[in-house]
């Protein structure tokens, strides 16, 4: 009898916690969700930003989703599956195309007949019609460790494109700020490549980010259509030599590039001089003095430029409301809180031309003055507006570019990077996987 | 009278078998629910192009029966390559479940053993077992690192750092001591095993002039074999499955999709169905692995009747 | 009577030389575990003490053993970023019922098997054992496109379901060599005295293999505290976010807060340890009953 009892009551709080778990909505306004991945503090900012858009008016309310940037693609495949995806949210740069191809997102052109649309090496075209717009731009710097400069007596890396280092001159100093235990710097008598105490430099090594040194040395990743996987002898010669930076030269340490963590790791530690990683670190903040310079260059100079989508998801109930907001989360007059933190820059192009904004969001603000507004406005500005240089990265243009550069790619440098085959070999071998990903099911 | 009792017994067997299915009623569902008849769907969707376009409100694709394709694509596909992943699976748990088994013995002997703190010394031996799998690869991630403790420790002997996870040919025996260090659940199994094992064989054999080494071999191992089998069931299902390593640092490498390392199938699968989202192709992958688990099953059942040895054996 | 000296001697002799010989063991036996032990204790030492460290302390080198000042304040994460509380919550709401039920049917199965003569049983019961050894990778894809036509994705039900019907085979075969160890003749009295099949098995055999239900529970307790794959694919909603997958969650955001990382880490497990060390006397001496005979 007792027993039973207990049993029905178990019974009955089930029930409720599954009710609990299955409440569904309330009415009044229309309801909307917006899905997003970001550091703690970017975070923090998009949320304030939905807020903000939540009191200006009161026929919607967006409702933030934040999903870690580890399973963003899983989850929202997942998501649409069940039929519960959000009305709408950032879209991961490799997925953008696929994404489109699936009917995973809406077929608005968020953009179309506006008059001020984001820079055109950001918007995410299939067959040349845009599917999805970046809400930042980022482009790739080099950035370093002030003190360990200073205490070296070093020069600190060029912020201007037209004093970019070569190649060389960057492993130079590279071998100039790495030491072992013993104070000997690579080459010299004696030196312990095992027991490095200060490395002089890392060149990011995840793998998107790579793509920047294929073009720096004149090569390609993807035809310019994005139908077909290039990867020539100019793109490999140019992984080869990002590899040996900590294979031959001994001035990089090693991380394999599977982790998307390659500024904490390096720069981040107190032990590294200089690493290459996108305008985002500029809010990276923490306990480290950095600066900003330009990247080296292999045989021309070149930058990549990259940035979250947002979109509108196919499943949407609402599209004029999702449609409205977005365009109003897209214009910078409102996504600034992103911008002030250093984790974006504008993507429109009068941002980086009129004197006024390039104030507001350079010279008076705090992160940017903090590592130096004028190497800032050099080394991301500048190189921007400069003719030719910055370049869309291949998922702009290319498809399924999960499948070729995470599922593919990725894991097969590992044995490049770790110097047990040559660049060459990996990409031999595999180029015929390449292609069947490039191509999909 | 006989046919009577006849009918009695009859009517209690009735009631019995009644009562029988009325407490398998949640397994019967559970197993034909949740087990069985998802089993039969995943090998029914390797047979269509069913993907997450079809989940889609704007004109979705109609759903297509492909006959075999899916089935002969992830065995001639290179960027998918199963054949790759089957192997690196089985090495895996092959690692895995005989580094296991013969750990946690042996760790169980010592602690059958009257030593000082042995509540304690099982609790740290079983902590490992209790830890989210993802915060294990994390931490052992760190560890392992270039520039982490590990290495750093290497370094001050004088050797060369070692690249753990990040070298074909370590990253399998350092994923296996990972998996190894977390089964602590066998341990534990394996020592109440060991308690039940009966002292007077020991003392018997001890009579007889049998040294401890001889009396391990020949007693306890033997008593112990139905557990040892439960065991070795327990562990090659778990590390059939693994999955955590490759999603939380390895991504299926060192290596491309012929020769990665931990391209294991379940890994495989979660990418080509959740974040491809290619579900006629994955379910493919679902059958071929079920049809190597059950290989492995098959031959542990097939072979068991022969090494365990059944106290109960002798009444036959 | 001098037979009986002459008899006694060496066997006294024999038994000091083994005590002697056994307590040498013993030492031998602790110095191995020790030296085990402490390989085993390292890596969690290591999380600890780099929850307990400034962030770029974490990285230097020579790498530090112990922090320079212990920074418990760690451990004070905001919840916005990492809700050890909304998570417990809502990883019990998943886990209570799992582990009530999964071990009450499992018991009920389990029973069936051990206990009661019924048509199909030898069948069942493979069917039973065939299904330990499906990997749950294999009935993902099916089980979650039903559950999301059910419309139950996003909710805790499809990872509760499941576990109230049988708890997992893995747990029924538990409890069944479980009671195969308990004689007959003790139901079997009670039959007698008019019980029926659910009172014998309440008021005989659940007492007897108390331990063993015990067993289960932390079994089934482990098992889905720990799932992070189900909870990742089938929970979206950052309110209905688990320990396993909040976790994740925070470590898949750009790291740059390491000690954070590892303070969360060691918060996600601290409820485990608990319930282990609260269970472990029961769970011990709960599996030395099973015998584990077929």
């Amino acid at each position: 009898m007792k027993l039973r009892k207990i049993i029905a009551i178990l019974f009955a709080a089930i029930m409720v916690f599954g009710l609990a778990a299955c409440t569904a909505g309330s009415k009044g306004p229309v309801e909307i969700t917006f899905s997003f991945w970001g550091s703690e503090e970017e975070r923090a900012s998009t949320e304030a930003v939905l807020e903000q858009y939540n009191a200006l008016q009161d026929k919607v309310v967006v409702k933030p989703m934040y999903i870690g940037r580890d399973q963003y693609v899983e989850k929202l495949n997942t998501m649409a599956t069940g039929g519960g995806m959000p009305d709408c949210g950032m879209i991961a740069e490799d997925s953008a195309i696929g994404m489109a191809r699936n009917g995973l997102m809406s077929n608005i052109d968020l953009y179309e007949g506006q008059e001020s649309k984001p820079l055109d090496c950001i918007i995410f075209k299939d067959a040349g019609n845009p599917v999805a717009y970046s809400t930042a731009n980022e482009i790739l710097a080099l950035w370093y460790n002030k003190e360990l400069f200073d205490k070296a007596g070093v020069a600190y890396p060029p912020a201007t494109l037209d004093k970019a280092w070569s190649w060389d001159e960057f492993i130079e100093v590279s071998k100039q700020l790495t030491f072992d235990a013993n104070g000997l710097h690579p080459g010299e008598e004696g030196f312990d490549k095992n027991n490095i105490v200060q490395y002089g430099c890392y060149v990011n090594q995840y793998t998107w980010q790579l793509e920047v040194w294929a073009l720096s040395n004149g090569g390609r990743w993807f035809s310019e259509d994005g139908t077909s996987i290039v990867f020539d002898n100019a793109a490999v010669e140019a992984m080869q030599k990002v590899f040996d930076l900590h294979l031959v030269h001994n001035v990089a340490p090693f991380i394999n590039g599977t982790v998307d963590a390659g500024f904490s790791l390096s720069l981040g530690t107190g032990n590294v001089a200089m690493c290459t990683e996108g305008q985002w670190a500029t809010g990276f903040g923490g306990d480290i003095d950095y600066g900003v310079g330009v990247l080296p260059y292999m045989k021309e100079k070149a930058n990549i430029c990259t940035g979250g989508a947002i979109g509108m998801f196919a499943q949407t109930k609402h599209p004029t409301e999702t449609a409205e907001f977005l365009r109003w989360y897209g214009s910078e007059d409102f996504n600034f809180g992103a911008i002030e933190a250093g984790w974006w820059m504008p993507t429109k192009l009068n941002w980086y031309t009129d004197p006024a904004l390039l104030n507001k969001w350079i010279f008076e603000n705090e992160r940017r003055t903090t590592i130096g507004a004028d190497n800032y406005k050099t080394a991301f500005v500048d190189v921007c507006l400069a003719d030719g240089v910055v370049r869309s990265t291949g998922w702009y243009y290319t498809p399924n570019t999960t499948e070729v550069l995470y599922q593919t790619l990725q894991p097969a440098l590992v044995e490049a990077i770790n110097g047990s085959k040559t660049a060459a070999q990996v990409i031999g071998e595999i180029r015929a996987a390449l292609e069947a990903a490039l191509a999909g099911g | 009278m006989e046919s009577n009792k006849k009918l009695r017994l009859h009517a209690v067997a009735r009631r019995e078998q009644r009562a029988a299915y009325l407490f398998l009623i949640p397994a019967l569902l559970g197993l034909s629910l949740i087990t069985y008849l998802p089993l039969l769907a995943a090998f029914g969707i390797g047979f269509t192009d069913l993907r997450v376009a079809h989940f889609m409100p704007n004109n979705p694709p109609p759903l297509q029966f492909v006959g075999f394709k899916n089935f002969i694509d992830i065995f001639t596909n290179p960027s998918i390559n199963i054949l790759n992943s089957i192997k690196v699976t089985i090495y895996f748990a092959l690692l895995a479940v005989v580094g296991s088994i013969v750990y946690s013995m042996f760790i169980a002997v010592l602690l059958n053993r009257k030593v000082p703190g042995r509540a304690f010394f099982r609790a740290i031996f079983y902590v490992p077992h209790i830890l989210p799998a993802a915060s294990v690869m994390i931490s052992w991630y760190f560890l392992l690192l270039d520039n982490g403790v590990i290495n750093y420790i290497i370094s001050q002997f004088g050797f060369e750092r070692v690249k753990f996870l990040d070298n074909i040919y370590t990253v399998m025996p350092t994923l296996a001591l990972i998996s190894v260090w977390t089964c602590g659940n066998l341990i534990v199994i394996f020592l109440a095993g060991l308690q039940n094992v009966p002292r007077v064989y020991h003392e018997a054999a001890e009579i007889d002039g049998a040294n401890s080494w001889q009396r391990f071999w020949r007693i306890t191992i033997p008593c112990m074999t139905p557990i040892i089998f439960y065991n070795l069931l327990m562990s090659l299902v778990i590390n059939l499955q693994v999955v955590v390593p490759a999603l939380a640092i390895t991504k299926g490498g060192p290596g491309g999709p012929g020769q990665g390392a931990t391209r294991f199938m379940s890994y495989s699968m979660y990418q080509i169905a959740f974040i491809n989202g290619e579900f006629g192709r994955a379910g493919a992958v679902a059958f071929v692995f079920f049809v190597v688990a059950a290989v492995f099953a098959f031959i542990l059942f097939a072979t068991s009747k022969r090494w365990i040895f059944y106290q109960g054996d002798e009444k036959k | 009577m001098q037979e009986n000296t002459r008899k006694g001697a060496p066997r006294v002799q024999y038994i000091k030389n083994k005590r002697r010989g056994a307590a040498a063991a013993n030492v031998i036996a602790f110095i191995v575990i020790l030296f085990l032990a402490a390989g085993a204790v390292f890596p969690l030492w290591w999380m600890l003490r780099s929850a307990l460290m400034a962030n770029t302390d974490i990285f230097l080198a020579p790498p530090p053993f112990f922090p320079k000042d212990w920074l418990w304040t760690n451990f004070i994460l905001e919840p916005r970023t990492f809700d050890f509380w909304l998570y417990l919550g809502n990883t019990l709401t998943i886990v209570v019922p799992c582990v009530v039920f999964g071990t009450i049917t499992a018991v009920f199965c389990g029973y069936a098997f051990a206990r009661l003569r019924f048509r199909g049983k030898q069948f069942l019961f493979a069917l039973c054992v065939g299904s330990m050894l499906l990997p749950t990778m294999v009935t993902l894809i099916p089980l979650y496109i039903v559950w999301s036509r059910l419309g139950l994705v996003d909710t805790y039900w499809p990872l509760i379901l499941p576990y109230l019907c049988g708890g997992g085979a893995f747990n029924i075969f538990l409890v069944r060599q479980f009671m195969l160890t308990i004689p007959k003749e003790l139901d079997e009295v009670a039959s007698i005295d008019g019980a029926g099949y659910f009172r014998t098995l309440v008021s005989i055999l659940v007492p007897n293999i108390l331990p063993a239900i015990i067993v289960v529970a932390l079994l089934i307790f482990i098992t889905t505290w720990n799932d992070l794959l189900q909870q990742t694919i089938y929970i979206n909603s950052p309110h209905k976010l688990t320990m396993a997958t909040g976790l994740t969650q925070f470590m898949g955001s750009y790291k740059n807060d390491y000690s954070g990382m590892f303070a969360a880490t060691c918060l996600s497990f601290l409820p485990g340890v608990i319930v282990y060390l609260i269970g472990q006397r029961y769970f011990v001496e709960g599996i030395v009953m099973t015998g584990m005979k077929n």
